[in-house]
């Protein structure tokens, strides 16, 4: 960004994150009043631009706007600070302090989002564009070494040589496997079959996880140019990215950027005047999470049902119409131009000795700052979630991070210090998955939470295999009981049992790891399941059929928030006495519990 | 005659979708995913022509279209309520969501009300989890929704039912 | 190439499956969704093996598990016996209203559960679905997913490409299909069939829709007899010692 500083001293570049978290909260309002207010304005002595970037990870600040390049960051802004932000800031070269960031444990303002300590401590590789470009101008991207991977790639290796890189690097698919993405390049060219063919998966369907959706909405090109390479690398002559429909704007940015590349010479035929040939279709997907499975999604993209097949051969030797086929996650294909770019030995200097580079994570759930971090491999649970995350709303206590997605596990306080990559929590019986990472606090039922996984899971499964429809239906059941105080110490044993079977026995990745919430729960916080089974009560209270709220006379002022806030008036009492809940009326929603100030609302 | 005249311009238009595409049955998906946008929900007539279309029998077309959750085989209600049920929306009181939609309207995830103002569906996860729990109506997005905020939402909706028709 | 199953040294093809080289072998592998005909489909999960290739030991599914090289197979450890076990009671819970169903349940020793609907009888094993497609009627088919899925024709109506045929209900081990037969008419999957009447024994043999099926298949060169099969083999029979006469 010092460049702009350098080139055009007097230009100044307005950036308004219009991720999808950010519209949500009416950036595109901002973004339009920002462009009224700038283009009949003849006060200004300096030039300025408008644009709208994707998303920049902090969403719970959002709008966010920032101006460069001077650095300053505004959050929270909407339309109608536009005109004070015209007025002090461009104008009078002021600052507008309210809309700074400020953190909330210091109390103290920042200038610029870079300060805080949310950015701080992330290393940006994969997101490395997000948020400084406009994702629909190719010549942004280009302005950002965009594009110099492949012209490198094309001109100055061979294909061997470019497979060379990607394996010495020591690059693991993001997708969740983990498996090390320059063998299966090196399988698939090896396979004397062609045509080959190369996909992009984008079908993130994890709940609580959305960076799939960040990159291939903020910066579209980064996919596009990992898949050109390795189209080079293994020969191949046509590529598929398959995305979910429902990302409406990943959709848009991605079919205008696959048009500019091919108006540019990136795709289509002797690309930069070599003999690679190579283009890229867009497939929407229909909705299913278990087509995040390799082999489910190639059933989708040929016109099938998203079923999986047992991958005894891999689809590098026998994928797409039975043809080899590289296979990558979004995440994966975002770190190639990189590795190319900047070289195997400096990527693989980041991380840890099994998995190198960084790791982008959707922090969620009950934690201060939520947004997407990209962290180094190794950096810890504890320094994610408390450094860069701000540790735990309203002040409660941590209780479990689930990591992993849907089939993930829940790894409790004793294991914060564990040093995050592929192979630490698949030991500690959850695993990488895509990067979702939900934070979870006093107020999260391990019970609910493991059965809520599993409902998740009895929707999404294909239902081809047994174990993983008819396991995931038994362990949806037996949980649902134990939730409405209805289990018995003998479903512990069951399920753990049925448990191992489904990971031994289903078919496909998603029912393999099916299991995992529920064992994961059972490892370290079986006591709340017991608590479930013998006292009939939720700690947490959150299964409803086993909570009463009540008010702790001692402890409450009568300031009459729960009152105000209770959705079903059920809570009574005067100014400055003790209020009561009426359990008749009480819907159980934790309202009260959740603002109360005074930790007077108790679970009985 | 209405209905007649209706039913062959909805067949003129299913053939316009098609058409769009090559005859292959690689394009099911796609073609299924533009008809669900044009008539909100996939008319059984058009999943008949796709399978003509696309020389591919007609139990492996519906089987498709039972399978991917962007499908409906009914019509939808003028105002499509999703709620987010991704695991940062759950832990902060989706189901609670759910509920009060459903003592409001009388409707669980997957139903319709009687008079077609509104439908329900939960989605995994919208991306936008920073402001769990959310809700999205038609193309509305409303961040961290209450029981008492959710009233409000379905009161405003009410009013905008037919934008939705205008738009097409 | 040379593979042991069961300590049982056998010759297999490269590229056939654990369970084509086990059944070639006579070594006996449970399974619920197979039949040669049709190839390994990879549903039930009952046929799971403990393969080592080298020093990795592994489960896999022997029907879709190709042999590449000189592994050991062991088919029956207790690792596997739980495994099938909890299948059973799992397909149980769902079918229990199957007499073969209940069999395996009592056989294969399994736990107490609840089952979801004790008027259900099918395991979905999809050999119906394989069987349609063999056919070439394409009538019925998988739909819905996850826990859902269930077996049936487009829309739960009477399918068009339905030719009443039966293999479905043929093949299936529960006995889930039904297929009622009254008065010279067949009712299956919504659908009622005219039958055709054997012109010499005057029984009911086929629906007219199968007949039409057949000879479109076989390009009209089978006469236009109405025979039941049992009467055809006899009139051959006839016709061949008439002619062995001369």
């Amino acid at each position: 960004m010092n460049q702009l500083k350098g080139n055009n001293p007097g230009r100044r570049t307005i950036l308004v994150c219009c991720g999808t978290g950010c519209l949500a909260n009416g950036s595109a309002a901002v973004y339009e009043a920002l462009c009224d207010a700038l283009k009949g304005n003849d006060k200004f002595e300096v030039e300025t631009l408008a644009k709208a970037t994707g998303c920049n990870g902090l969403c719970e600040k959002g709008p966010l706007v920032k101006i460069l390049p001077d650095d300053i960051t505004y959050c929270k802004v909407k339309a109608e600070d536009v005109p004070e932000i015209v007025e002090k800031t461009l104008q009078q070269g002021e600052l507008v302090q309210r809309l700074l960031f400020r953190d909330p444990a210091t109390k103290k303002y920042y200038k610029s989002h870079h300060e805080t300590n949310f950015y701080k401590k992330q290393h940006k590789l994969a997101l490395r564009n997000i948020g400084e470009i406009d994702p629909s101008s190719v010549q942004d991207y280009l302005d950002r070494d965009g594009y110099q991977a492949l012209e490198k790639a094309v001109k100055r290796m061979s294909p061997a040589e470019v497979i060379e890189e990607v394996l010495k690097s020591g690059l693991r698919g993001r997708g969740g496997g983990g498996f090390p993405t320059g063998l299966k390049w090196k399988a698939c060219a090896a396979v004397d079959n062609p045509p080959r063919y190369v996909i992009c998966n984008g079908d993130e369907g994890d709940p609580g996880a959305f960076m799939d959706r960040s990159i291939l909405e903020g910066d579209p090109h980064t996919v596009i140019e990992g898949m050109i390479i390795c189209a080079y690398a293994i020969s191949a002559s046509k590529g598929f990215i398959y995305v979910r429909d429902e990302y409406d704007l990943a959709v848009k940015n991605l079919t205008k950027a696959i048009e500019n590349a091919r108006e540019r010479g990136y795709l289509g035929k002797n690309i930069l005047d070599s003999e690679l040939s190579f283009d890229i279709e867009l497939v929407r997907g229909g909705g299913a999470f278990v087509c995040g499975e390799e082999t489910a999604l190639i059933n989708s993209i040929q016109g099938n049902v998203g079923e999986p097949w047992d991958k005894y051969v891999y689809p590098a030797e026998k994928g797409l119409w039975g043809q080899p086929t590289v296979i990558n996650n979004v995440e994966t294909w975002a770190n190639i131009p990189v590795i190319i770019n900047d070289g195997a030995a400096k990527f693989a200097s980041i991380g840890t000795e099994g998995s190198k580079g960084t790791k982008v994570f959707s922090l969620v759930g009950k934690v201060v700052n939520t947004g997407l971090v990209e962290v180094p491999m190794g950096t810890t649970l504890r320094e994610i979630i408390f450094d860069i995350g701000g540790g735990i709303q309203k002040g409660r206590q941590f209780k479990a991070v689930q990591t992993g997605g849907p089939s993930g596990g829940c790894i409790p306080e004793s294991l914060l210090d564990l040093p995050v990559d592929f192979d630490t929590l698949t030991q500690a019986g959850s695993m990488m998955g895509s990067g979702g990472m939900i934070v979870m606090d006093d107020r999260t039922c391990m019970v609910e939470v493991a059965r809520y996984y599993v409902n998740f899971l009895a929707e999404e499964s294909c239902g081809k295999c047994v174990p993983c429809r008819e396991g995931i239906s038994f362990l949806l059941e037996t949980l649902t009981r134990i939730c409405e105080g209805k289990g018995k110490l003998e479903d512990l044993d069951l399920l753990e049992s049925m448990s191992c079977t489904i990971q031994q026995a289903a078919l496909c990745a998603l029912g393999r790891t099916a299991p995992n919430p529920v064992l994961s729960t059972l490892k370290y916080f079986r006591d709340e399941y017991l608590e479930h089974i013998n006292n009939h009560r939720c700690p947490a209270g959150i299964c409803k059929e086993l909570t009463e709220f009540y008010v702790d006379e001692k402890l409450c002022t009568g300031c009459g928030r729960c009152r105000r806030n209770c959705p079903a008036d059920a809570i009574t009492g005067e100014k400055k006495k003790a209020h009561t809940i009426d359990p008749e009326k009480c819907i159980k929603c934790g309202e009260c519990i959740d603002n109360c100030k005074f930790q007077a609302v108790k679970v009985k | 005659m209405a209905v007649n005249s209706e039913q062959t311009a909805d067949r003129k238009a299913m053939g316009k979708i098609i058409n769009r595409y090559p005859p292959e049955r690689r394009y099911i998906l796609a073609i299924m995913q533009d008809l669900q946008k044009q008539f909100n929900y996939l008319p059984k007539d058009a999943l008949q022509m796709t399978a003509e279309y696309v020389n591919t029998p007609m139990s492996v077309v519906y089987s498709m279209a039972t399978f991917y959750k962007a499908f409906s085989l009914v019509p939808k209600g003028r105002v499509v309520l999703k709620t987010c049920d991704g695991t940062a929306c759950h832990i902060k009181g989706s189901n609670i969501i759910i509920d009060e939609i459903y003592k409001t309207l009388g409707i669980r995830p997957g139903e319709t009300t009687a008079d077609g103002d509104f439908s329900l569906e939960t989605v995994n996860c919208l991306g936008a989890c920073a402001l769990a729990p959310v809700l999205v109506a038609n193309d509305r997005v409303y961040p961290k929704v209450t029981p008492a905020s959710l009233r409000e939402i379905i009161e405003e909706n009410r009013g905008r039912r037919d934008e939705s028709t205008e738009r097409e | 190439m040379k593979v042991t199953i069961d300590g049982k040294k056998i010759e297999a093809k490269l590229g056939e499956t654990i369970l084509e080289a086990a059944v070639r072998a006579g070594v006996e592998i449970p399974n619920l969704c197979y039949i040669e005909a049709f190839g390994g489909q990879g549903v039930c999960r009952m046929c799971m093996v403990e393969v080592k290739d080298g020093e990795q030991k592994r489960l896999v599914a022997s029907c879709t598990y190709p042999i590449t090289g000189e592994i050991e197979v062991q088919t029956n450890t207790p690792e596997l016996q739980e495994i099938r076990r909890n299948i059973i009671t799992l397909l149980y819970r769902r079918a229990p209203n199957s007499d073969f169903m209940k069999k395996l349940y009592q056989e294969y020793v399994c736990p107490a559960v609840e089952v979801v609907d004790p008027a259900e009888k099918c395991i979905m094993c999809r050999l119906c679905v394989k069987a349609c497609e063999k056919v070439g009627a394409f009538a019925i088919s998988t739909i819905m997913r996850g826990t859902e899925k269930r077996v049936a024709t487009p829309f739960d109506e009477a399918s068009p490409s339905c030719i009443g045929c039966g293999a479905c209900a043929e093949i299936c081990p529960t006995g889930a299909i039904t297929v009622k037969e009254e008065n010279g008419k067949q009712e299956i999957w919504h659908k009622s069939f005219e039958m055709s009447r054997c012109e010499i024994c005057g029984n009911y043999y086929s629906t007219l829709p199968v007949k039409e099926h057949v000879k479109e298949q076989l390009d009209n060169e089978v006469s236009g007899e109405n025979l039941c099969p049992s009467c055809r083999r006899k009139k051959l029979a006839g016709d061949l010692a008439k002619f062995s006469i001369k």
